[in-house]
């Protein structure tokens, strides 16, 4: 018996085929051992929940809160029965779809004008020393101001209705949005914008090839926190400048006294929140990030 | 004597003059109100007056800010106060969740004004249009909140014509009564609902007319008489301490009477102070405002028949509920 029948490696002219069974067993388990991960964090993340959700119920009733805190059986109840409510049967005027659409209508309005006129801009004076220079005390001062600090302001301006409570979510979510693209493209690495004009990169084909994806993490981070803001702050607009939207159904309800309307609707905030977070910031890291296989540096 | 004895006779004596001040010392009650707000103006009367004081009462000031009525409410349901001035519609919202929970009642409307108080006010360019032109309009219309009581006085009205809020072409917006005039003003409200103070800022800024006012009937005769300022109580509080909780309710009456026997120049100066507004406005509001307190049981029946039932057509408040499960009559002290 040779060493190679010893130790039981294959001779060299049949190495072709368990190689490949190799390879295939290593996919196997790496697909297995990812599955094992999301079933492993699933059951973590569900047990979390339902310790709340359990604690939450014990406390409820124990401390007989029912009024202050109701149940989260009562309020997945709540929630079931705000879903199916007609607008004739409600005490709020629409029903909750409507509310739930013109809020996110308003939300992604400011969302999306801030993105437009922040990312650019952020892009702009993180690769502009000058321009930046000029420009960031004066950004930095009005940072500071807080969203709902602008609703007064912002009802002199725009007056009551749909414009003034966009131009409050865009007051809010224009600096995260800028701060995060800025600081990007201010911090990419000298190498990668040395080898992008190597291989012959210049004006657009420079931003679009080698600054923009080196930034892509930063304007992502900055898209998600905005995104949070930008339901945070619809929800402060539409208690003082709407008739209608989450906002105004959550003020309607503390008037109203139930404290069960008012979970009801923040949790369908932080539903439709979560939602759009997947929908909207996770197809765009999965079109950029994930494609391009970008780090940040 | 001895020395230590000597050196006890000041301590007995400091200590006996407690005692005897402790004897005097005025009951203290923790009591919210709506400020700056003219609803809520009797409170101040009563306080510049001495009202509180000849009570024997030592009153601790919580205010809230206007609009904010349901704040004032919240703090009364976690005992954070004795008594509230400027609600009465939240009263019936927050002992309804409780009857519906089977709960006992913890609030209560003990005292209310004589007087409504509830004005339309529309733009200067809707002059002329009747309710029936007005409906298929888009108008928007300033509210202070959305239970406001002036907007559940007029739902009322609508009721006796058939009709709900739902069968008007208009938006109710919530703003803060100091901002209604403005944005009036600025055409970005076509009207409000509101007190007689807001009313009077606009028809001498000549933005706009009296459309309709409770105080007039336009809202309906029962209307009128429905009270205007509620002034509620923690029902644990005023069942343990009924003798305080009188002596309140009389302090206010003690003001209403004060109102009514003083010089209007001093009055004015009170209700400019507690408004923080011009001498010259409280003179012009003087005919369409009343700030005295009166409560009497056909003053409640009143308020169940037309707000009551309006909560009750909506859906605001339990079918269950009565009368009695709003008001706590056991301290009016003018019985009709």
């Amino acid at each position: 018996m040779n060493t190679i029948d010893r130790i039981g490696v294959a001779p060299a002219e049949n190495l072709a085929a368990p190689y490949s069974r190799t390879q295939q067993d290593f996919a196997r388990h790496v697909k297995l051992r990812n599955r094992r991960t999301r079933l492993r964090r699933f059951i973590r993340g569900m047990a979390g929940i339902l310790s709340i959700l359990l604690a939450w119920q014990i406390m409820s009733q124990i401390l007989d809160l029912d009024l202050l805190l109701p149940p989260p059986l009562t309020v997945l109840r709540n929630v079931i029965v705000t879903l199916t409510v007609s607008n004739s049967q409600w005490l709020y005027g629409p029903n909750i779809y409507v509310h739930l659409s013109h809020s996110f209508l308003r939300a992604m309005t400011g969302f999306v004008l801030a993105a437009v006129v922040a990312i650019p801009l952020g892009l702009v004076l993180g690769r502009i020393t000058t321009l930046r220079e000029f420009m960031m005390p004066a950004i930095q001062a009005v940072y500071p101001i807080p969203g709902i600090a602008w609703i007064p302001l912002a009802i002199l301006w725009f007056g009551l209705g749909d414009t003034a409570v966009v131009f409050v979510v865009f007051a809010t979510v224009f600096f995260p949005l800028l701060f995060n693209a800025e600081a990007g493209a201010r911090l990419i690495s000298p190498t990668v914008l040395d080898a992008g004009r190597c291989f012959g990169a210049r004006g657009f084909s420079f931003f679009f090839r080698i600054v923009l994806p080196a930034t892509v993490p930063y304007i992502i981070t900055g898209l998600r926190i905005s995104l949070g803001g930008a339901w945070r702050m619809i929800v402060a607009g539409e208690m003082l400048a709407s008739q209608d939207g989450i906002g105004y159904l959550l003020m309607e309800s503390r008037f109203q006294f139930r404290a069960v309307d008012l979970m009801t609707a923040m949790i369908l905030v932080a539903l439709v929140g979560y939602a759009t977070e997947k929908l909207i910031v996770g197809t765009i890291e999965k079109r950029t990030i994930e494609k391009w296989e970008v780090q940040p540096y | 004597m001895n020395r230590r004895s000597l050196l006890a006779i000041p301590a007995i004596a400091a200590l006996s003059s407690l005692r005897g001040h402790r004897a005097f010392a005025a009951d203290r009650i923790r009591v919210g109100m709506l400020k700056p707000n003219i609803v809520t103006v009797i409170y101040w009367i009563a306080t510049k007056t001495g009202a509180f004081s000849r009570n024997g009462l030592d009153v601790v000031e919580y205010p809230f800010p206007s609009g904010q009525t349901a704040a004032g409410i919240e703090q009364l349901l976690r005992n954070g106060l004795d008594f509230y001035l400027g609600a009465s519609g939240e009263v019936a919202h927050a002992n309804s969740r409780y009857l519906e929970a089977g709960k006992k009642l913890p609030i209560a409307l003990v005292e209310g004004g004589i007087a409504s108080g509830t004005f339309f006010v529309l733009r200067n360019d809707h002059k002329g249009k009747s309710l029936d032109e007005l409906r298929s309009m888009k108008l928007r219309v300033g509210l202070s909140n959305p239970s406001s009581f002036h907007l559940i006085l007029f739902r009322a009205f609508l009721r006796t014509r058939n009709m709900t809020t739902k069968d008007l072409n208009w938006d109710f917006l919530t703003l803060g009564g100091p901002e209604m005039l403005p944005a009036l003003v600025s055409h970005q409200l076509d009207g409000f609902m509101h007190d007689a103070l807001t009313t009077t800022l606009a028809l001498q800024a000549n933005a706009g007319f009296e459309f309709m006012s409770s105080g007039n009937g336009d809202m309906g005769q029962e209307a009128k008489l429905v009270p205007g300022t509620g002034v509620c109580g923690n029902l644990a509080f005023m069942k343990a301490n009924p003798d305080v909780t009188r002596r309140f309710t009389q302090s206010l009456r003690d003001a209403s009477a004060t109102y009514q026997s003083a010089p209007k120049a001093d009055m004015v100066s009170i209700m400019g102070e507690w408004s923080r507004q011009d001498p010259a406005v409280i003179e012009a509001m003087y005919p369409r405002f009343d700030p005295r307190v009166g409560l009497t049981e056909a003053a409640a029946q009143a308020w169940w028949n037309v707000l009551g039932q309006a909560m009750l057509a909506r859906g605001e408040i339990s079918q269950r509920m009565t009368v009695s499960d709003v008001f706590d009559l056991d301290y009016v002290q003018q019985k009709s």
